[in-house]
């Protein structure tokens, strides 16, 4: 008989995420609900604000993205009033977004998605002397001698010891979907905690060029930081010299510890193929070389795959009324002209009605409205957008780069290229795209310098700064590449203030309910026919969900306003 | 007791009404005074993993933010280390890394502030929309009043 599982929230992410899913006598997944639970509001906040305000509330709708949302919010009022912006300003945004994409990622992959593959208790019984011969094999990073492995593990001990295991409570800990062997958990727990170190340094050049963290400056029209080689409070020489220390180091990292581990663990699970989904993938590109509207200078290109198909990449264009809408047929709103009629962004409307079950309750209604997220579709199919899209569309486009990288990690694990439709195809997507944004790093702070060298210091725009110069009514759309996804802000401003603004975030198209036409989103895509070795313990949902990266806060709502949570499993 | 490093962070979001509590009282301390290059002021926003720097980086830190399971009555409160409440395990974000886990964390990596202070007030609303409540607003200054005259213990004057 079919069983329902509940799991609410999902642990380690942000915001509200729940799945409710039936399993049939096997327990394997047969049906899977996705739900944001709150209501993000962010588009009511914004109305009748200056449009030049409009990055600083964006930056603050999620505890996580605050650049990626500045970043997005100051491209479409641009758009929207016809800026360009300088050089510099363009390889400032550049560095900074790939800057982001490589932390995000690196933080994702230890911090909140490892310990779905890494069993942090069967870690205490390893052998350090193993372990070090291990990690020896398979990277050169230094920190690997047996003494290293030792103190941490005694450390690790005193740390679970105590009671308070903080950071790795909530864990399925000796769930037999766990395959890695004591030494390699070790040095997953190892890497773990220098990674969260390290995080630390990276986003220090998002306080050099944006003043502050972890909400830096952006300006409509350029940046707001001032470069001169020779002043103590600009971007000078020594502040340039830090931002390249930092990119040293992090590409360092990312060859040395974060791939080494993603193809040592990736080897154990390689029978793992599940959670492939959807099977169509969508990359609105970022990372222009010029302006935002010359798609084909894009370092991430642009574009949608259907059903798998890498022969054939499909155009794009999210300005286009036929190509991305929203519909509200299975979410909590309104519509007036109808709940399953997509609309267009310059067209949507944001008008919330919950008619869920009062909380608290044992299940959602799935055949009607379940989801506080709306359901966004690219000419009415559902998407799967994030790391593995761009991946995807970046290697179906013939990327050079992107094949090599693939091509070597698919060899060491001694996979082929179907495997990447998976969960685990996921991870290693993420993985490759982080290699790829620390390259980019690199490449944005030598065009950085050899502009400067020019004797180009401009970094911002102020033609149209003054509102009077702005048309009486206008329109724009913003668009960006964040770490979960593509992401777009659309604007209608009206006697120089905002009249309308729809954003549509990664996770929105991720974990969006079912459409009108009965057609499931990706995270409900993925999670069927995943079997479950004990439906007490989902940690294969959990699994699944996080390689996504799901991000419900700027999807839904912002915070949380209970205590001590702890994620509810029910099995109904 | 004199500290070399101070941090004073504000955390909440400014979205929701007396939520942002903690970064209109940073944001008020900050701009009512000069201050020794060693005392720090972070918008720490409702982020979390970001802030553990700020955390493990200076020997004191000062946390201002709104305490939302407590009920609004019209007063501030100020937690030293040794008597932090339980709730401030409220995840609060990053993926749901809370203040508790950052403090886990800066204990093993060895890296504790030596003393930490907690100041805050029970919203009063938590409603979409920018600003704080009118009665939040009038705890401001005692908020500020509070810390500054911990930060003046810091500081050795």
């Amino acid at each position: 008989m079919a069983k329902k599982i509940v799991v609410d929230p999902i642990p380690r992410i942000e915001g509200h995420l729940r799945i409710e899913a039936t399993v049939n006598e096997n327990t394997i997944i047969e049906e899977a609900y996705s739900s944001g639970t709150m209501w993000r509001g962010i588009e009511v906040i914004l109305r009748g604000r200056d449009p030049r305000d409009a990055w600083a509330f964006a930056e603050r709708i999620c505890g996580v993205c605050t650049t990626v949302h500045a970043l997005a919010s100051v491209r479409c009022v641009e758009d929207a009033l016809g800026i360009q912006i300088p050089v510099n300003a363009r390889i400032i945004r550049n560095l900074m977004n790939a800057t982001q994409q490589t932390q995000d990622h690196l933080v994702h992959f230890y911090h909140l998605h490892a310990l779905d593959w890494v069993d942090v208790i069967s870690a205490l019984k390893a052998d350090p002397k193993m372990t070090s011969d291990i990690a020896q094999s398979i990277s050169s990073w230094p920190k690997s001698s047996a003494g290293y492995f030792k103190d941490l593990q005694q450390r690790l001990v005193g740390f679970v010891e105590s009671g308070q295991l903080g950071i790795f409570s909530n864990g399925y800990w000796g769930h037999p979907a766990y395959k890695l062997p004591p030494e390699v958990n070790l040095i997953g727990v190892a890497h773990y905690l220098e990674a969260l170190d390290f995080q630390k340094e990276i986003v220090k050049i998002h306080t050099i060029f944006g003043g502050k963290n972890p909400h830096p400056n952006y300006v409509v029209g350029g940046m707001a930081c001032a470069i001169d080689p020779n002043s103590d409070t600009a971007i000078n020489i020594e502040r340039l010299a830090m931002v390249k220390k930092i990119i040293d180091d992090t590409q360092q990292f990312i060859d040395q510890v974060y791939i080494p581990d993603l193809i040592a663990i990736a080897g154990f699970y390689k029978d793992w193929l599940y959670g492939g989904g959807l099977g169509n993938y969508l990359s609105y590109g970022d990372f222009p070389e010029t302006t935002l509207d010359d798609f084909k200078t894009l370092l991430w290109p642009r574009g949608a795959i259907l059903n798998k198909d890498l022969t054939n990449v499909l155009d794009v264009d999210p300005r286009d009324a036929s190509h991305v809408t929203e519909e509200v047929s299975h979410s909590w709103y309104t519509y007036t002209k109808g709940d399953d009629k997509g609309l267009h962004l310059w067209q949507g409307e944001t008008t919330p009605a919950y008619t869920g079950p009062k909380p608290p309750f044992e299940y959602l209604d799935t055949d009607k409205k379940y989801s506080w997220l709306k359901t966004p579709r690219w000419k009415n199919h559902p998407m799967e957008v994030g790391p593995l899209a761009r991946v995807l569309v970046a290697y179906a486009k013939g990327d050079p780069m992107i094949q090599d990288t693939v091509g070597r990690v698919l060899s060491k694990l001694q996979v082929g290229p179907e495997a990447l439709f998976s969960t685990l195809g996921r991870t290693a997507a993420r993985g490759i795209e982080c290699k790829q944004t620390s390259g980019f790093m690199r490449h944005y702070y030598d065009q950085l310098v050899d502009n400067i060298k020019k004797g180009d210091y401009r970094t911002f725009n102020s033609d149209r700064w003054d509102p009077s110069t702005w048309p009486k009514e206008c329109k724009g759309f913003g668009y960006s590449e964040a770490p979960r996804g593509s992401l777009g802000h659309w604007i209608q401003i009206e006697n120089e203030k905002i009249k309308e603004y729809q954003i549509v975030v990664p996770s929105t198209w991720n974990a969006s309910p079912r459409d009108g036409n009965g057609n499931v989103g990706a995270y409900e895509a993925a999670l069927k026919g995943t079997p479950m070795a004990d439906p007490g313990k989902p940690l294969e949902i959990i699994r699944t969900v996080h390689s996504f990266d799901p991000c419900l806060a700027c999807a839904s709502h912002v915070f949380d306003m209970n205590g001590e949570e702890v994620t509810s499993v029910r099995i109904v | 007791m004199k500290y070399n490093r101070i941090n004073i962070i504000g955390l909440g979001n400014i979205l929701f009404g007396d939520e942002g509590f903690g970064v209109e009282a940073i944001r008020a301390f900050e701009k009512d005074g000069e201050y020794p290059e060693r005392v720090q002021f972070v918008d720490g926003g409702t982020q979390g993993l970001y802030l553990l720097d700020y955390i493990e980086s200076c020997d004191a830190v000062m946390v201002f933010d709104a305490l939302i399971p407590l009920d609004f009555d019209r007063r501030v409160y100020v937690y030293h280390k040794e008597e932090l409440p339980a709730f401030i395990h409220r995840k609060m974000s990053s993926h749901q890394m809370g203040l508790s886990e950052l403090l886990g964390i800066a204990q093993l990596h060895g890296r504790m502030p030596e003393t930490f202070v907690m100041i805050g007030i029970p919203p009063r609303i938590l409603d979409l929309g920018s600003g704080l409540s009118e009665d939040a607003r009038e705890l401001l200054d005692e908020a500020v009043v509070q810390g500054r005259e911990i930060l003046r213990e810091w500081l050795g004057e």
